[in-house]
């Protein structure tokens, strides 16, 4: 996760711009975010209904934001 | 509302996660918040992109770095004083909420700085769009974080006089819970905030 933070922190840093790049961006948080879920708050851990909460979460916000910038850059 | 949360032999699955029941709805409550919040400020900088790049180029990013370091490491001590209680080792325990709420203390440091700064130029919510949702969004996330810290130090409080053990830790995993919570907010808030335009 520190490392997934350095390549944000780095991207920001150079001052990388596009969509592509803002995509991967998202990309990079979500993936840290399903590590905080799974490993951090115990949901690997989980059957059933209470393991997806927070995927949902990553997604649907994820999802939002994606076709937000989508249709920013069109 | 009652515990349902057993720590199962290695390999098995529980039903219910890690804590009171009660946080996680509290907690499922608060990230449908957020989620709003980004998706908001994702929709209006559809219409404002210049603006937004252009304010986003005046945040202190190593602020952010700093700060996203210190609740990515908070988030792993809390980790390990939940692994120490379900040991039964309540000292090490206090000990690794002690500096989870270090991390914490740097945080709301760091983000005061940040504040201070911006205030200082003139900076405010009436600004424009994009410091409204910068200093609202950020501001909503600092309250969450003292929050949090209120409940770990409750949490340290107790397991420093015996309150908790290998068969009763529930209070200590419902604390670690919300403030990984926490975390994972500004996992999103970081980027979308900070990086992306």
């Amino acid at each position: 996760m520190v490392a997934l933070t350095l390549v944000t922190y780095s991207i920001g840093r150079l001052g990388l711009s596009g969509l592509d790049i803002a995509l991967g961006v998202l990309l990079l948080a979500l993936i840290k975010g399903h590590l905080i879920g799974a490993y951090f708050m115990g949901l690997n851990r989980v059957q059933g209904f209470w393991r997806w909460p927070v995927t949902i979460w990553l997604l649907l916000p994820g999802l939002l934001i994606t076709i937000a910038f989508v249709l920013a850059e069109g | 509302m009652t515990a349902l949360t057993q720590t199962n032999p290695a390999g098995q699955l529980n039903r219910y996660p890690p804590g009171d029941l009660a946080i996680w709805i509290f907690i499922l409550a608060e990230l449908a918040v957020f989620a709003i919040f980004f998706a908001t400020y994702a929709f209006t900088r559809m219409n404002n992109v210049e603006l937004f790049n252009q304010f986003q180029q005046h945040l202190d990013r190593d602020a952010a770095l700093i700060n996203t370091l210190a609740l990515i490491t908070s988030s792993y001590f809390v980790v390990r004083a939940v692994a120490a209680i379900r040991e039964g080792a309540s000292q090490i325990c206090v000990r690794w909420l002690l500096a989870a709420l270090g991390m914490g203390v740097l945080f709301l440091a760091v983000k005061s700085a940040e504040y201070g700064h911006h205030f200082s130029a003139g900076i405010n919510l009436s600004t424009n769009s994009f410091y409204m949702f910068y200093l609202s969004l950020t501001f909503f996330h600092f309250m969450h974080v003292i929050m949090g810290m209120v409940i770990l130090a409750a949490v340290a409080l107790k397991a420093r006089r015996g309150g908790y053990s290998i068969e009763d830790h529930t209070g200590v995993e419902t604390g670690a819970s919300y403030w990984h919570m926490v975390d994972l907010v500004w996992l999103i808030l970081f980027p979308l905030v900070y990086v992306m335009h």
